[in-house]
């Protein structure tokens, strides 16, 4: 094990001071205020060029990934203008259903886009209309976090991420829903529903996954080219899995967070998500890298080249992964699913005492069971096509604690940090906090002995996962959203199938991996080897109009762009600690 | 050095305390801290969160998550705190 080296130390050392020397800020009075307390300096994007690519014969410019439209404007063969109006006119005809988006930019966007049509410099990403998480600071652009704290806050300057995809040239479409501070599926402040999955439009029981569900609807629909979201615990792979996307959750501090509303300190993670794996690393090459404004970011392994990882690879005339690849399979990923009793359970009502207690008890339905039986056939069949394409696939065991140190009760050791950073607004109005409010509470009553227990036993969980694991293996099978979370590992998400009984009409299937730390690009290399033999990833879903007959439920059919509307059900409290981040 | 290990749990049972009691350590605890429940409604199904649900739901995650941590024995000279274990682990691995 060798010693940090001088040069990496003073780097963090000088980021440290230099956030310590900003004026002192607390999230409690930025809505109050528009001023930027905190300098945007950043390290300047790195510059990259993204690959010329086979333009498909697309009907709509708004049908094409981030890479085959960026192909097309290279070539002249499609303007900026054209492609920013192509998915507002996807905004304005479907986002009364979707209700992806809680803010359009439709005249700053085009003007964006006629500046990148007369520009002669241009960079990767000129011309692409992308959605942002409504926690990314957005320079002069609301930016609420679907939350009653910051109603009315607009910053004046942009988050890092977001400033890095702006200066290669992306064009912002718009703020996306989410659950509120980036907890739940996309809700309004008090829990109505929002957003739906673009694969299920008018089913409300169809999650789109969250948190940053809007994000990954925006995409799914075609009415942004990509997106961004954050992840505390699994709000970049749910809702990429949920929609047939791929997302890439990074290592900490490979994404600075720097402009970000914290969720939690150690926790959160901003990445991508994409229609592919090639988009996916085209995001990631403009978004990663060191900030000076967030020490996290700083005296990590350089960014590998991730538009390398993607690049096709033949072997004997046959696709193929780049390098040889160890993939681990851990216990129950190929497990049938137990089969619901013949009699159905009754209807739980749920209990108040039972909110916050523990996982919720698994669903037995019939719906439930057809669909983990898709899933388990369909990791099968994902199995056996990355062994074609030359993986080596290797049982593992658990690692050491692993029932332990991945448990609910461990994952609540994350709740103090959200309670410190919204102190202060705990102690003005916990009414402000809506349908969230359990975990904030909750987190103010673990003492610092607790949380002090569980950042050690952290450490633990990684050194048991390196060990037992990733000595062993590259690359690891994922089946819970979260423990990979808790460590800071990357994660990718992509399509691996889809099934049709479960809901009326075809939903997609999702597999998850990750990876050693800063190792991104071994699961794009994954990722995209197997986008090459498969095309679950190309494959679109279809118009609300064409899915009306499919899980119709009655209210709220139809609706402008920019209407956020309930949808008739709303999360309560049980939702909130069962399925929140 | 020893290896950390999960400990059987000593002294009292959270489980067996009252409701009166967790009651009492939340609404210290709270007000240790200036955080008021008493703005919440006191029991409404329609609100986004009422006193009951809260107090509920405080009373759940303290009869499972301290306890379960505490149970969770480890060396005092075994591993620091790490926040970003990730990180640690790449600032040691270059």
């Amino acid at each position: 094990m060798g010693e940090v080296n001088r040069r990496q130390f003073l780097e963090r050392m000088t980021a440290l001071s230099a956030t310590a020397a900003m004026a002192p800020q607390t999230l409690a009075n930025l809505p109050s205020r528009s001023g930027s307390r905190v300098g945007a300096r950043r390290t300047a994007l790195r510059p990259f060029s993204l690959p010329d690519v086979h333009i498909p014969q697309a009907a709509d410019p708004a049908d094409l990934t981030v890479v085959e439209a960026a192909t097309a404007l290279r070539r002249g063969e499609l303007s900026a203008v054209e492609l920013v109006e192509a998915c507002l006119e996807r905004i304005e005809r479907w986002d009364g259903q979707y209700q992806a988006f809680n803010l359009v930019r439709e005249e700053a966007a085009l003007e964006h886009a006629r500046a990148a049509d007369a520009s002669s410099s241009r960079g990767p990403l000129a011309g692409i209309p992308l959605a942002i998480k409504d926690n990314y600071f957005t320079a002069g652009v609301p930016t609420t976090a679907n939350s009653f704290i910051f109603e009315g806050f607009t910053p004046d300057f942009d988050a890092t991420a977001w400033a890095r995809l702006r200066d290669a040239g992306a064009i912002l479409l718009g703020k996306t829903q989410m659950g509120p501070l980036a907890t739940t599926a996309a809700t309004t402040p008090t829990g109505e529903r929002t957003t739906v999955n673009a694969w299920a439009p008018h089913s409300d029981d169809v999650s789109p996954g969250g948190s940053s569900s809007g994000s990954a609807t925006a995409v799914a629909s075609r009415m942004a080219a990509s997106s961004t979201g954050t992840q505390t615990g699994g709000s970049i792979t749910n809702p990429s899995n949920a929609q047939g996307l791929t997302g890439i959750k990074p290592t900490m501090g490979r994404v600075s967070l720097h402009g970000i509303l914290p969720l939690t300190y150690t926790r959160d993670h901003p990445g991508p998500l994409a229609r592919d794996a090639v988009d996916a690393a085209a995001m990631l090459t403009a978004m990663a890298g060191p900030d000076p404004a967030d020490p996290r970011s700083l005296g990590l392994p350089a960014v590998p080249d991730y538009l390398a990882a993607v690049r096709p690879v033949d072997r004997a005339g046959a696709p193929a992964l780049r390098r040889p690849l160890r993939l681990g399979v851990l216990p129950g990923f190929l497990d049938d699913p137990e089969p619901p009793p013949e009699t159905p359970p009754e209807d739980e009502t749920p209990d108040a005492d039972r909110v916050g207690s523990a996982l919720p008890p698994p669903d037995r339905s019939q719906t439930r069971y057809r669909r983990d039986l898709a899933t388990v056939r369909a990791r099968r069949v994902l199995l056996r096509t990355l062994e074609e394409l030359g993986a080596d696939v290797i049982e593992v065991e658990f690692p050491a604690d692993w029932s332990t140190l991945t448990s609910f009760n461990f994952n609540n050791v994350r709740l103090p940090e959200r309670s410190e950073i919204f102190l202060e607004h705990l102690r003005d109005d916990v009414r402000k906090f809506g349908v969230s409010l359990s975990p904030w509470i909750n987190g103010l009553l673990l003492s610092g002995a607790e949380y002090v227990r569980g950042q050690r036993a952290r450490l633990i969980l990684l050194r048991s996962i390196l060990e037992d694991v990733f000595s062993r293996v590259d690359v690891v099978t994922q089946t819970a959203p979260f423990p990979f979370d808790m460590v800071g590992l990357p994660l990718v998400a992509f399509p691996i199938g889809f099934e049709a009984e479960s809901a009326g009409s075809p939903l997609p299937i999702g597999g998850t991996f990750g990876a050693e730390p800063y190792a991104e690009d071994r699961l794009l290399e994954l990722a995209a080897a197997y986008q090459r033999v498969t095309d679950w990833h190309r494959r679109q879903p279809a118009d609300p109009d064409a899915l009306r007959d499919v899980g119709e439920t009655g209210d709220n059919r139809s609706g402008s762009r920019g209407d956020v509307r309930s949808r008739g059900r709303r999360l309560d409290l049980f939702d909130v600690m069962e399925q929140g981040q | 050095m020893p290896e950390p290990h999960a400990a059987s749990s000593g002294g009292a049972q959270a489980v067996d305390l009252t409701d009166e009691e967790l009651d009492a350590y939340i609404s210290t605890r709270l007000t240790l801290l200036g955080v008021d429940l008493t703005v919440l409604p006191e029991d409404e199904e329609d609100a986004p969160a009422d006193q009951r649900r809260i107090m509920a739901s405080a009373r759940r995650f303290l009869r499972s998550t301290p306890a379960a941590i505490a149970d969770y024995a480890l060396d005092p000279l075994g591993p620091p705190p790490t926040i970003y274990p990730a990180e640690v682990h790449a600032w040691n691995h270059e």
